[in-house]
């Protein structure tokens, strides 16, 4: 189901939630990132219909939902508490919304046991969530909102309680799940490395605002803004003066195609380090397999980020100086 | 929407009904003699004895609160920090006070302490504590240490230990540390413990009536003897007016103190007793502990032993004689009634009341939960401000009120005045429990298609039942422990075991209340037995 946001608006005390054309096609996973208090969570809280807005539209498939209850939206959510029913069995938490259904007690039990093997928990139905590990909860609460096929499934921040491994585990899992059964997602994570591994395109969101809708590469090395660009990782932002369409600092120049002020940007795995005397070296941090260096060029730092055995030199013998290249930049 | 006004002007217009208008008729009888006059006010301020009983009042309010505080506050520190043998019998044993009826207490108190009294025959005299300050002292720390020990327990064990780590590596100790560092925290629920204790000393009736005689009157009884044998309502207006103003400010100081207790206590706890070894029970701490169980034991037990070892003595002899008179179904014209009439009626008034008060305490929790709408404080006020009212002022408003119609003298008068004094109980119990569920239960279930009435009985009522049987077990004990409203508002056919044992003891016919005490105490524990069976699967 396609999901759109028109002109919403929702004012909490100084908080100012403001979204125009965010739209979700059919089949798409979508997610929001962003920092704390930027509203993400509360867009989706609009979508599911817990909070109405001050004023705009919500479309389900271009038809507009802000009356519908939650109850009548055909919606699943994941909460990152999960929310299982503390007083149900595993199966009873799965079956709850069949039950509202009124389906018959056949249907259910079948629908029930398809839910738990997608995600993988069949032999725990007679279990209670407080007997489960966090992990398997977190399944649970996937299941029991898949049962339901829902048009839309909204996820918030469902794996940022559980372990650095298990995360990488169930994210795939719920991508895999996605695309099995072509159900619209909408995801909500402050996590750029999840976001990235999980996302067909992604909100980044600041401030009640959404900054850039795009795909995960077009966001990481062509974002709009400097808020986009500091937050999906490492950025080098030059300002410079830009002459003939070409921008320099010392003998670094960048094509730019235009005068005046500009902000240059580019990652730090864009630049390439030669035997050389265009920058000096500041500093070095190792990580796993790859090094990461400060360098300065007329005061202005930059940072590279290489693959160890790229470097022209070894790490023991580190020259003062170095030669820099620049791969793939754009303009802020 | 409909559902949501009915639910609020439902209860409301039962509260209007049974409680303000009552409520109203006393300030005008205490009030109004054509026009607003403060004549029969001052009348009481400036009479001697009415005086000299509302100082007793607050008095012995302030010295039952220390007492209990001297006796409960050891009793916290060793819950909290020890695991010992027999601690959950022990604080299986601290649930009885709690649903036991005054009217034994008293009673319990006047076999072991008075002239022939079981205490007076050890010591070989009377050690002057029966009918003087000395009881109702006594048997107030009774009824509410345990509630300090409870709330002030729960609360330290929620002292994140840390703190106290923290304060030795800055080199506090010993008492300094206690002082600076572990007292602030638990303060909360002392203060809370206290506040509730002051309230019900404050609006004690029972057993001040009992072992306290005419120079030791609380206000409660004042007002009784006031209306019941003077029959003059106007200075027993005076007097309900009086402790009415009082209470509402006491309760108020109390729910305030509640609420910052209620926020400290939904912490982890944290810090694990520690269990005692052997070796530990042969230290000074150990003996100190074993000392103060073996004081709480005798403490709580005794009364209970004394009025069922005088139920059991007939014409000095063991006998069930007693218990034969009890249900023997003789018509007995002291109250007007069969004994076996008293024990059902009781049990009547008690399951009556206890679905009344689930029917006005429900619908006000849920709308309270769930719903902002306009004058919802005030709401909150009018449906939390019959807890500050006292069942004597209760009896006295429906006297007042209620005569001339054909609901007087009828078995609902009784169990509505009942519910007025057990919903508020109840209400607290519900609200407490639906406060623990996290919003994210109801929300989930709506997104999976439940309606919100839906929502509510498949999700939150499961989750919330513990604190409404909690409450319905309240609402049971507190009926039948019931004395004053009943003794007022209930015609003969009508009495119950209280009024019944009120008026054995009125004829001091000390056997026959004995047995029908512990017939109370058998209906009562029950009920406790449940409260703890509830209270330990509760989420």
């Amino acid at each position: 189901m396609r999901v759109e946001l028109r002109n919403v608006l929702k004012e909490w005390g100084d908080f100012r939630l403001e979204i125009d054309g965010l739209i979700v096609e059919d089949g798409e996973f979508l997610t929001l990132l962003g920092p704390s208090g930027c509203g993400k969570t509360t867009t989706l809280r609009i979508i599911a219909g817990f909070e109405r807005p001050d004023r705009g539209e919500i479309l389900f498939d271009g038809r507009p939902v802000n009356d519908l209850p939650p109850y009548e939206r055909n919606i699943g959510i994941v909460f990152q508490d999960y929310a299982l029913f503390p007083h149900m069995t595993v199966f009873k938490n799965v079956a709850f919304g069949l039950e509202m259904k009124g389906l018959p007690r056949g249907e259910i039990e079948k629908k029930v046991r398809w839910a738990l093997e997608i995600v993988g928990l069949t032999g725990l139905e007679n279990r209670y969530p407080e007997q489960l590990s966090g992990g398997q909860q977190q399944r649970v609460a996937l299941a029991r909102a898949l049962v339901v096929e829902p048009k839309v499934l909204l996820l918030d921040e469902p794996l940022s309680n559980l372990d650095a491994k298990i995360r990488e585990r169930l994210r795939g899992e719920i991508k895999r799940i996605q695309r099995t059964l072509g159900i619209t997602m909408i995801y909500v994570t402050h996590d750029q490395e999840e976001a990235m591994a999980i996302s067909d395109r992604i909100a980044v969101m600041n401030f009640g605002k959404v900054e850039q809708v795009g795909e995960p590469l077009e966001l990481y090395y062509s974002p709009r803004t400097e808020f986009v660009a500091r937050f999906l990782g490492l950025s080098n932002i030059l300002k410079l003066e830009a002459e003939n369409g070409r921008a320099c600092l010392g003998e670094l120049c960048f094509d730019v195609g235009r005068d005046g002020t500009v902000r240059v940007f580019f990652r730090p795995e864009s630049v390439y380090i030669t035997p050389g005397n265009t920058a000096e070296m500041i500093d070095y941090e190792l990580l796993p397999g790859r090094i990461r260096i400060k360098l300065e060029i007329d005061g202005k730092s930059l940072i590279a980020e290489r693959f160890l055995n790229e470097l022209p030199f070894s790490v023991e013998e580190m020259p003062e100086r170095v030669g820099v290249v620049v791969r793939d930049f754009s303009i802020l | 929407m409909r559902l949501r006004t009915g639910f609020i002007l439902v209860p409301l217009a039962f509260l209007l009904v049974f409680f303000y208008v009552p409520l109203v008729s006393i300030i005008k009888t205490g009030l109004w003699e054509n026009g607003f006059t403060l004549k029969y006010i001052s009348a009481v301020l400036q009479n001697d004895y009415h005086r000299h009983v509302i100082l007793f009042t607050v008095e012995q309010a302030i010295a039952s609160t220390l007492l209990t505080l001297a006796f409960g506050l050891p009793g916290a520190y060793i819950f909290a920090k020890y695991d010992f043998l027999g601690k959950r019998l022990t604080r299986a044993i601290l649930t009885v006070p709690f649903v036991m009826p005054g009217i034994m207490v008293a009673l319990g108190y006047i076999l072991l302490f008075g002239r022939d009294g079981i205490i007076t025959g050890l010591f070989g005299h009377d050690l002057g504590i029966l009918y003087s300050w000395k009881g109702i002292l006594l048997a107030h720390a009774f009824y509410n240490f345990p509630i300090v020990i409870r709330m002030v327990s729960s609360l330290w064990q929620r002292v994140n230990p840390h703190y106290e780590e923290a304060a030795m590596a800055l080199g506090a100790r010993g008492w300094r540390l206690f002082w600076r560092v572990t007292l602030p925290m638990i303060s909360p629920a002392i203060f809370a413990s206290a506040m509730l204790t002051f309230v019900f000393c404050f609006l004690s009736f029972s057993i001040p009536l009992i072992i306290g005689g005419y120079q030791y009157a609380t206000i409660e009884v004042d007002i009784f003897t006031s209306i019941m044998t003077l029959l003059d309502f106007k200075t027993g207006s005076a007097l309900a007016i009086i402790q009415i103003t009082l209470s509402v400010v006491f309760m108020y100081l109390y729910l305030r103190s509640l609420d910052a207790y209620a926020r400290r206590e939904e912490q982890k706890v944290l810090r694990k007793p520690v269990p005692f070894t052997r070796r530990d029970w042969l230290s000074l701490k150990g003996l100190a502990i074993a000392l103060y169980s073996f004081l709480v034991f005798v403490f709580i037990v005794s009364p209970l032993l004394a009025v069922l070892y005088d139920s059991l003595r007939f014409n000095g002899h063991w006998s069930l004689e007693w218990y034969r008179r009890v249900f023997s179904a003789e018509y007995n014209p002291m109250f007007g009634a069969t004994t076996l009439d008293a024990i059902r009626n009781s049990l009547a008034f008690g399951f009556t009341t206890v679905v009344l008060s689930l029917l006005v305490a429900l619908p006000i929790a849920y709308a309270l939960h769930r719903w902002n709408f306009t004058g919802k404080r005030l709401f909150d006020v009018m449906v939390m401000l019959p807890l500050a009212s006292s069942p004597i002022t209760l009896g006295l408003g429906y006297v007042r009120v209620f005569h001339a119609t054909p609901l007087y003298y009828t078995f609902w008068i009784v169990a509505v005045a009942h519910t007025i004094i057990a919903y508020p109980f109840v209400l607290r119990a519900v609200s407490t429990s639906l406060k623990k569920i996290r919003p994210n239960l109801f929300e989930a279930a709506l997104s999976l298609g439940a309606r919100e009435w839906k929502a509510f009985l498949k999700v939150e009522l499961p989750l919330a039942l513990g604190g409404v049987i909690v409450g319905a077990i309240f609402a049971f004990a507190i009926s039948i422990a019931e004395l004053g409203a009943t003794y007022m508002l209930a015609k003969p056919e009508y009495t119950t075991m209280t009024v019944a044992i009120y008026k054995f003891l009125g004829a001091r016919q000390f056997g026959s209340a004995s047995a029908l005490s512990v017939l109370l105490m058998v209906v009562s524990m029950a009920g406790f037995l449940a409260i703890e069976g509830v209270g330990e699967e509760v989420w």
